[in-house]
């Protein structure tokens, strides 16, 4: 491989790993707050596409209306955890696992039953021509996407590490009892980091939209590609969902390169064990945090 | 279970039963498992114009003749959503539980070969409108018949082609979807690739339901082929099409199979879909006449634009038509509805109809057309070969 296919299978993969960043953020923030998987995420996600592809049908850019988008899926979010996810969140992690399973069937064949599994696709965005910067060549709109991508998952991080409210998810995080006891109130926080994942799942589902057709027959891989980048990044850390989303990314890319375009998602299943064995904190994640 | 419970329940399994055999003994059930929705949804739904289209001007002519009466046709469809396991229970059901007594093959060659174990199982006769690969027909069963002539009838003309009028070619591409046809198509070129000595510099395959193509594409970049093949379905084949686009990949010769004869991947693609070529078994350029209800190729693309405002049939949606109108033709040879009997007819069919020549060899594969090769030229299906029917020559280069 020269270094000229090795700079676009990277700049392929960095591009990639942007949409990724944006898809693993909010699942991490669920599991690494709440210590619920949310299986509903890679439906959220969908969700998130449909009404960008329909709101660009009205005439609204999909980049913007990730800005409507992520609040009305957020508020979903935060009455999904309020009224029912509540309900069970002091029970063993299997029966959370299991109940977001079962919201997430109920959401993905809503969405079958009122948008068919047909692919939809919202054309090119911008209408410009790919950049070209030395042998690399770069879709404008899939750049906007990745960069908007991380832009939302940085954003999140600022608003965790500088809002009195964030600062609170962060605190319910490394430990609830002592949260609870310095007056945080802990179950407003779990509704609101609940609504807070769906929000990001809600615009990382607008920024796909922008590059990839929709169907919910994709919710099963967009949910693979949130445990991966979660667990590559590390538990809770949505700055590790940005390393690991552009590491996901960059792998996946080189790997089908070097192993076969159909293996893809395989490479990435043996990353995730090589992590899982090695460092099964992630990259960002620390050791007996929780 | 007590026993007036035992008698209600013996006396409407009995009703329920004679109910069935009354409906099977007036009307001829044709079960049609189809991908309606999902990614295969563009080309289930042709197949399912076509079957409507014959089965409307079936009832208009007052039915199926079939002895001494007229049957009417109830095509029952079955949506398995584009995942072949599904099409096998669709299959499975449409037979037990929808009493069918013929059916209509799932979409495409590795649907079809699912599908066709069911078939044979129940001896039920199953046409296949869209299955060409092989090893669909390889098999050995004797209940399934397809209207699709194998792949290298396909790859074959065109390998002559682009070597006689582009001869600065001389490095391939190949970049097939895992699913039966493409890989079928990819194996049957690249024996063309090896006779013509040319050089093949890439051949990949990618997964079903694959959406990001970028990586294969830049390695095929780096090969910088002068023809490129790819094999797949329309929404593969678009989505492939865009991605060369945004990476600049360019080619002399552009192939794809299949979907590039449909109007949906013109209107998807517009000015991209430009100089791209391909081959199908049957275009509305041809000209049959025919002993079928239809007539004539010409008659039978006029009832379709009549029938749909005006859409100009493809070869997915013409095959549709064509397998209702080969069953309606073995249903009146044997004047029978009786599923070993309709079996021997088509094994031993030999008619012409608007679809061309039928005539199915030992595997029930036809062996007696000539598909045509084509390139989209302004926007429109321009045939290259064969030459009784040609409208131009192939131009070179992609944008």
């Amino acid at each position: 491989m020269n270094a000229a296919i090795l700079a676009q299978v990277v700049v392929n993969g960095l591009l990639l790993g942007g949409l990724y960043a944006a898809i693993a953020a909010g699942f991490s923030l669920v599991w690494g707050v709440l210590n619920v998987v949310n299986m509903l995420h890679g439906s959220a996600v969908v969700l998130g596409a449909y009404a960008a592809f329909f709101g660009w049908q009205l005439g609204i850019n999909p980049f913007l209306a990730a800005l409507l988008v992520g609040p009305a899926i957020g508020l979903l979010g935060w009455v999904v955890q309020r009224f029912i996810v509540q309900r069970v969140i002091a029970a063993p992690v299997l029966i959370t696992l299991v109940l977001t399973f079962a919201l997430d069937l109920i959401l993905n064949n809503a969405m079958l039953a009122a948008f068919t599994a047909d692919y939809r696709k919202i054309g090119s965005i911008t209408g410009l021509p790919p950049l070209i910067v030395g042998s690399v060549a770069i879709s404008a709109d899939r750049l906007i996407a990745a960069v908007l991508g991380i832009a939302a998952t940085f954003a999140v991080h600022l608003y965790l590490t500088r809002s009195r409210l964030g600062r609170a998810i962060v605190a319910v995080r490394m430990d609830q009892e002592t949260a609870r006891l310095m007056g945080v109130k802990v179950e407003h926080i779990y509704a609101l980091t609940f609504g807070l994942g769906l929000a990001l799942a809600g615009v990382a589902g607008c920024l796909i939209a922008a590059v990839f057709p929709i169907s919910p027959l994709n919710s099963g891989s967009y949910l693979g590609v949130a445990f991966v980048a979660c667990v590559l990044g590390g538990l809770g850390s949505v700055n590790g969902a940005i390393i690991g989303g552009l590491v996901l990314g960059v792998v996946e890319s080189l790997g089908s390169m070097l192993v076969g375009a159909e293996y893809g998602v395989t490479v990435a299943s043996v990353l995730l064990i090589l992590m899982l064995l090695w460092r099964p904190q992630g990259l960002l994640g620390r050791a007996g945090y929780d | 279970m007590d026993r007036r419970s035992f008698l209600a329940g013996s006396v409407a399994t009995v009703a329920a039963s004679s109910f069935a055999t009354a409906q099977s003994a007036d009307e001829i059930r044709i079960g049609a498992p189809l991908p309606l929705t999902g990614p295969l949804a563009p080309e289930g739904r042709k197949q399912k114009r076509g079957y409507d289209l014959w089965a409307a001007e079936v009832m208009k002519r007052g039915g199926v003749e079939v002895g001494n009466k007229k049957l009417p046709v109830r095509i029952i469809y079955s949506d398995y959503q584009s995942a072949t396991p599904r099409g096998v229970q669709a299959c499975e059901f449409l037979v037990n539980q929808e009493k069918a007594q013929f059916l209509f093959a799932p979409f495409g060659s590795g649907a079809a070969k699912a599908g066709s174990a069911i078939a044979e199982r129940y001896k039920i006769p199953m046409l296949a409108a869209t299955a060409s690969s092989r090893e669909v027909y390889d098999q050995g069963f004797k209940y399934l018949f397809g209207t699709f002539t194998p792949n290298e009838t396909l790859t074959d003309p065109l390998a002559a082609l682009v070597v006689a009028k582009a001869p600065a070619v001389k490095k391939v591409a190949i970049f097939s979807r895992n699913d039966l046809l493409p890989l079928s198509l990819a194996t049957a070129l690249r024996e063309g690739v090896k006779r013509h000595k040319l050089d093949l510099v890439f051949d990949e395959k990618f997964a079903i339901g694959a959406l990001d193509f970028a990586a294969p594409l830049t390695q095929m970049r780096a090969a910088a082929p002068d023809w490129i093949f790819v094999g797949g379905y329309i929404n593969d084949l678009i989505q492939v099409r865009t991605q060369m686009r945004e990476l600049g990949l360019k080619s002399q010769v552009l192939t794809m199979i299949a979907g590039p004869a449909y109007e949906e991947y013109i209107q998807a693609l517009k000015g991209a879909a430009e100089n791209v070529s391909s081959a199908s078994w049957w275009h509305p350029s041809v000209r049959y006449e025919g002993e079928d209800m239809f007539g004539s190729t010409q008659k039978y693309v006029e009832t379709f634009k009549a029938a749909y405002n005006g859409d100009v049939p493809d070869y997915a949606e013409a095959s549709a038509s064509a397998i209702g109108a080969i069953l309606q033709l073995a249903l009146k040879k044997t004047g029978t509805t009786d599923g070993p009997a309709v079996r021997d007819a088509l094994a031993a069919m030999n008619v012409k109809t608007f679809w061309g020549p039928v005539h199915f060899g030992p595997s029930g594969q036809i062996d007696s057309l000539t598909p045509p090769v084509f390139q989209i030229q302004g926007g429109k299906t321009v045939v290259l070969l064969p030459d009784e029917v040609k409208q131009g020559d192939l131009k070179l280069g992609i944008s």
